[in-house]
């Protein structure tokens, strides 16, 4: 039965309408899995380098016990957001005469395939195989790796239960990094240390290695918790997360835009309401901290802004790239409502403008913290706004009417590949270029500020002809409106 | 002439799914448009409302070719399925959204919707779930009331009976025979005594291809079920 079930789903995963067209994409995702677990053999195998690197003058044996709840925690928190709950592929088997139990442990193994539960394997199997076994011997070396096995599937099945208990949400997970935060820096100044305990615990493990088997009753507890409340709910809609009670919501500062402000405040709407869309937003927020990678002192003291534009541009832009990417598919279940209602497609390419405005403000007066660096970067951001909302916003807009794929913004969305194409990846190159080509002169000549001044006068100039912008885009996308919607019907 | 189509044709590789010569539609018909699945109800339907560009020929509501202009839309209403729903908002902010493109204020549309409280059964205003968790049923009832509330000249709807449980299917076709003003209606239906209780003309089609078109009269419900069974 159990292989009956595992063999539907193989099926499910290879025959889905979302993968079959998009090889390219199931290879880059393989790719990037075969990265990450190459990355955490890397780490594995290299603990006893980078051990004592990272803790000065600590043990190793010390600083690889201390890290593994810190590992853990970590683990838990990821988890929370990207662990999904494999609940609605069992609805066509409920009423068939398939018992519940066989059911249950179905939802139970398929649970387990999950990268996160590969990742403490590769990670803390190699130092115990090597570094543990020497001090410890082979019996609590092989307990420690109990140990890390029950404690990875105590995480699996908690996060299940609490996913099924109640509705989680990215405010938790945010939370959760924050408390993992606060306990780093508490590690720190040397207040309470998590590190600490986590030695005690394992070192314990270590000297009698029966104890280990504590992790394995705490994991097999959860197990039966989580079996038991599916035993228990096993219908369908307990199931899923729970629904909460919809109100409809006016924006009042939208009103003034007349028709456009409407029309705006559909489409935020829709943002705020589809699962996909707001973890874009949220994803948008997360690349704030982008500039940190690429703003060096060294680059602020020579005004090198060509070496860091790329981020200021992305950062201040990145509500416009993110969500113009999937520009007019994010409304392609309605699209056809959309057309044949007395909607003007002029004020249909305003709203867009209008909100892509108000995205792009609010997240370039967030990136002003920068300030705190160099005044300068405030300066490249405030221009790389400029350029944004005045030529980023056309290129995005014009691209989109070349879009036909439709996207299912109901479905989950990390990982979802779903109606990204050449044409996505495309976009970056004339929308980051345009720019840097433009500053190049200016960086040859060493004149940096000039060239600074060139893109925001660019921007400012193109912000002024916004009306012809939109003209122009009004009528390709009334060109291309059958295109676009046959594609939108699938 | 409300509605006229010319040599109208659309073709799908080698496949024609539309070909219709000619067909005058005047204010105030009501016309029922019968056939088989894969007959092209919908394509033409489409067509129509300018969502599918004809290969051939050309479809004139009030002389005007619909692909040319936005005027038919201040008159015409349509719902067809239901990718003609905003689905992720309330029936309410639906509404309100629909009537602001008719420039109805939201009392307009509130007074508006007071009338179809038994329509809706109670389970539409203020249920606290967006459209997309409604039951289709439920979603058809909320684009029928959207098409209606916006007084159109020409009402256009595709199967509208299907999924609406027995007393709505009553109660929609009472709406649509009293309905006031002097309103067109065009819809679709694989229900042969709803089309015929409720049109006064009946187009039928297969293949594509208009075979009948006649006004109806006691005996045409014998008539299409005798065509339907042979």
């Amino acid at each position: 039965m159990l292989s009956t079930f595992l063999s539907h789903q193989r099926k499910s995963f290879w025959r889905s309408r979302n993968r079959g067209g998009s090889i390219a994409t199931q290879i880059l995702l393989g790719f990037f899995m075969l990265y990450f677990l190459a990355v955490a053999v890397g780490i594995g195998f290299g603990m006893n380098i980078f051990l004592p690197k990272v803790f000065k003058g600590v043990n190793i044996l010390t600083s690889f016990n201390g890290i593994i709840l810190y590992y853990f925690a970590f683990d838990f928190v990821m988890r929370l957001q990207l662990q999904e709950l494999p609940t609605l592929s069992i609805i066509p088997y409920l009423h068939l005469k398939v018992t519940k139990y066989k059911i249950i442990g179905f939802l139970n193994i398929k649970a387990l395939f999950s990268a996160f539960n590969l990742w403490p394997i590769f990670l803390f199997f190699p130092f115990i195989f090597t570094e543990i076994i020497d001090e410890y011997g082979a019996f609590a070396a092989v307990m420690y790796a109990v140990a890390i096995l029950s404690i990875t599937v105590f995480n699996n099945y908690l996060i299940l239960y609490i996913k099924r208990k109640s509705i989680t949400n990215v405010l938790y997970t945010l939370g959760g990094f924050i408390l993992i935060a606060i306990f780093g820096a508490l590690e720190y100044f040397k207040i309470i240390s998590l590190i600490s305990v986590s030695d005690t615990v394992f070192r314990a493990i270590g000297e009698r290695p029966y104890l280990g088997f504590a992790f394995t009753i705490l994991a097999f507890a959860v197990f039966k918790l989580n079996s038991d409340f599916l035993l228990k709910n096993l219908y369908v809609e307990e199931l899923g997360t729970k629904q909460e009670r919809k109100v409809s919501t006016d924006y009042a500062f939208l009103n003034r835009f007349g028709k456009v402000g409407e029309l705006a405040a559909l489409e935020l709407k829709l943002i705020l309401r589809h699962k996909r869309s707001r973890s874009s937003v949220i994803l948008g927020l997360f690349f704030l901290l982008y500039g940190f990678f690429f703003y060096r002192q060294k680059l602020i003291d020579t005004d090198s802004f060509g070496k860091m534009m790329f981020a200021g541009i992305f950062m201040t832009g990145v509500s416009i790239i993110i969500y113009g990417q999937f520009m007019f598919a994010w409304q392609s279940s309605h699209f056809d409502g959309l057309l044949s209602n007395k909607i003007n497609f002029k004020n249909f390419i305003k709203a867009k403008f209008l909100l892509f405005t108000i995205g792009s403000t609010i997240i370039s007066l967030l990136s002003t913290f920068y300030g705190f660096m160099s005044w300068k970067l405030v300066v490249m951001h405030l221009v790389c706004y400029l350029y944004n909302i005045g030529f980023g916003t056309v290129i995005v807009l014009y691209l989109a009417t070349f879009n036909y794929k439709r996207i299912d913004i109901t479905k989950a969305a990390s990982f979802n590949y779903q109606g990204t194409g050449a044409t996505q990846w495309l976009l970056m190159f004339p929308y980051a270029l345009t720019p840097m080509l433009m500053y190049l002169p200016f960086s040859l000549l060493d004149l940096p500020y000039w060239g600074l001044f060139t893109i925001g006068t660019f921007g400012v100039l193109m912000l002024l002809m916004r009306g012809f912008w939109v003209n122009l885009i009004t009528a390709k996308f009334e060109k291309q409106r059958y295109k676009i919607a046959e594609g939108f019907r699938e | 002439m409300i509605l006229e189509v010319k040599k109208l044709k659309k073709v799908y590789g080698d496949k024609t799914v539309v070909n219709i010569d000619h067909v005058q539609i005047r204010a105030g018909e009501t016309i029922g448009l019968v056939g088989n699945n894969g007959a092209g109800k919908t394509t033409f339907f489409r067509m129509i409302l300018d969502l599918i560009r004809p290969t051939e020929g050309e479809v004139l509501s009030k002389d005007k070719n619909v692909a040319n202009g936005d005027d038919w839309k201040n008159y015409t209403a349509s719902f067809l399925d239901e990718g003609f729903l905003i689905d992720y908002l309330t029936p309410e902010e639906y509404f309100t959204f629909i009537g602001s493109l008719n420039n109805l204020s939201v009392a307009d549309v509130g007074a508006y919707l007071t009338q179809y409280a038994d329509f809706f059964n109670g389970e539409i205003l203020n249920s606290g779930k967006y459209i997309r968790d409604f039951s289709k049923g439920n979603q058809n009832k909320v684009g029928i009331a959207a098409a209606l509330m916006q007084k159109p000249e020409l009402l256009i709807l595709d199967e509208p009976f299907a999924n609406l449980d027995p007393t709505t299917q009553i109660r929609l076709k009472q709406l649509l025979k009293t309905y006031p003003g002097n309103m067109t209606t065009f819809i679709s239906s694989h229900d042969l005594n709803h089309v015929t209780d409720v049109c006064s003309r009946i187009i039928l089609v297969e293949k594509g291809k208009v075979i009948k078109d006649f006004k109806t009269d006691e005996n045409t419900l014998k008539e299409l079920e005798s065509y339907f069974s042979a």
